[in-house]
């Protein structure tokens, strides 16, 4: 990513698409903190193992547990985090509408993530996404697996 | 005399809070990722200190590890993934013999 800015708007534009992903029950257990601060994007990323670029911006996509005990989930119970995964899915669609590259990242200290966002009591950090202007040149890619559509889904019958 | 300094505080606590948050994320991870934490701390190291190496250590890390991919794990070929790394490691180790035990 480059050094330009993320315009506050581009991310509010984002964050007002990630609000239309679907949760389960309609019950919006998420909530996400923003920043652009440099200062905090430097630590975040410190913290962050996962994160090779240096975004210009990031969201941080969190679970409010506090939430999720109110409406008596158990604590094993998935659905928070898949509720992570259509509002990540919804945030990376956005952001590309905006004309900015995003790239989630899961690696990094939930605790010290708390700390450097100064998280309140019952919000847990669960991704990250990184958002900025994409650079000309990128880094080698990862051998692609390259799966196909049919590579990943069997059919019910099974096909003759 | 002492070596000069080819890392400064910031440098150092970059890596410091890189490797102890990696310790506990590679609890919950993949196995695999181990080597790849351990290889973006080293070109992360790498980094920070070629500027104000010597000509000869600044040559070294600009080798084999400069060419091993940043996110690179041990999978599918596993093989070449071994001997790209064993080539790391002769090229770190010839440097040390020919700076330490020339």
């Amino acid at each position: 990513m480059t050094d330009e800015p993320v315009r506050r708007e581009q991310i509010e534009t984002i964050l007002d698409a990630v609000r239309w992903a679907p949760t389960a029950g309609n019950r919006h257990l998420q909530r996400f903190v923003a920043t652009t601060d440099p200062g905090t994007l430097r630590v975040l990323r410190m913290v962050s193992p996962g994160m090779i670029a240096r975004p210009t911006a990031a969201i941080a996509v969190c679970v409010d547990h506090t939430l999720v005990a109110q409406y008596g989930f158990p604590p094993e119970n998935h659905g928070p985090w898949i509720d992570v995964g259509t509002a990540t899915a919804t945030l990376l669609l956005a952001a590309q509408a905006v004309g900015l590259g995003a790239g989630p990242v899961s690696s990094f200290s939930k605790a010290a993530v708390g700390v450097v966002l100064d998280l309140p009591e019952g919000w847990v950090a669960e991704l990250i996404v990184g958002l900025g202007h994409p650079a000309p040149e990128q880094p080698r890619a990862i051998k692609p697996a390259r799966l196909t559509w049919r590579d990943l889904t069997h059919w019910v019958p099974t096909e003759g | 005399m002492s070596a000069p300094w080819v890392l400064d505080e910031d440098d150092a606590l970059e890596l410091l809070a890189y490797l102890v948050t990696a310790a506990r994320t590679q609890v919950d991870e993949a196995a695999e990722y181990g080597p790849m934490r351990l290889l973006t701390a080293a070109h992360r190291l790498a980094e920070a200190i070629g500027p104000r190496a010597t000509e000869a250590t600044a040559d070294a890390l600009a080798g084999p590890l400069a060419d091993m991919p940043l996110l690179a794990v041990p999978r599918g070929d596993r093989e070449q993934y071994v001997e790209q790394l064993d080539g790391v490691c002769r090229s770190v180790a010839a440097h040390l013999k020919a700076k330490y035990a020339p």
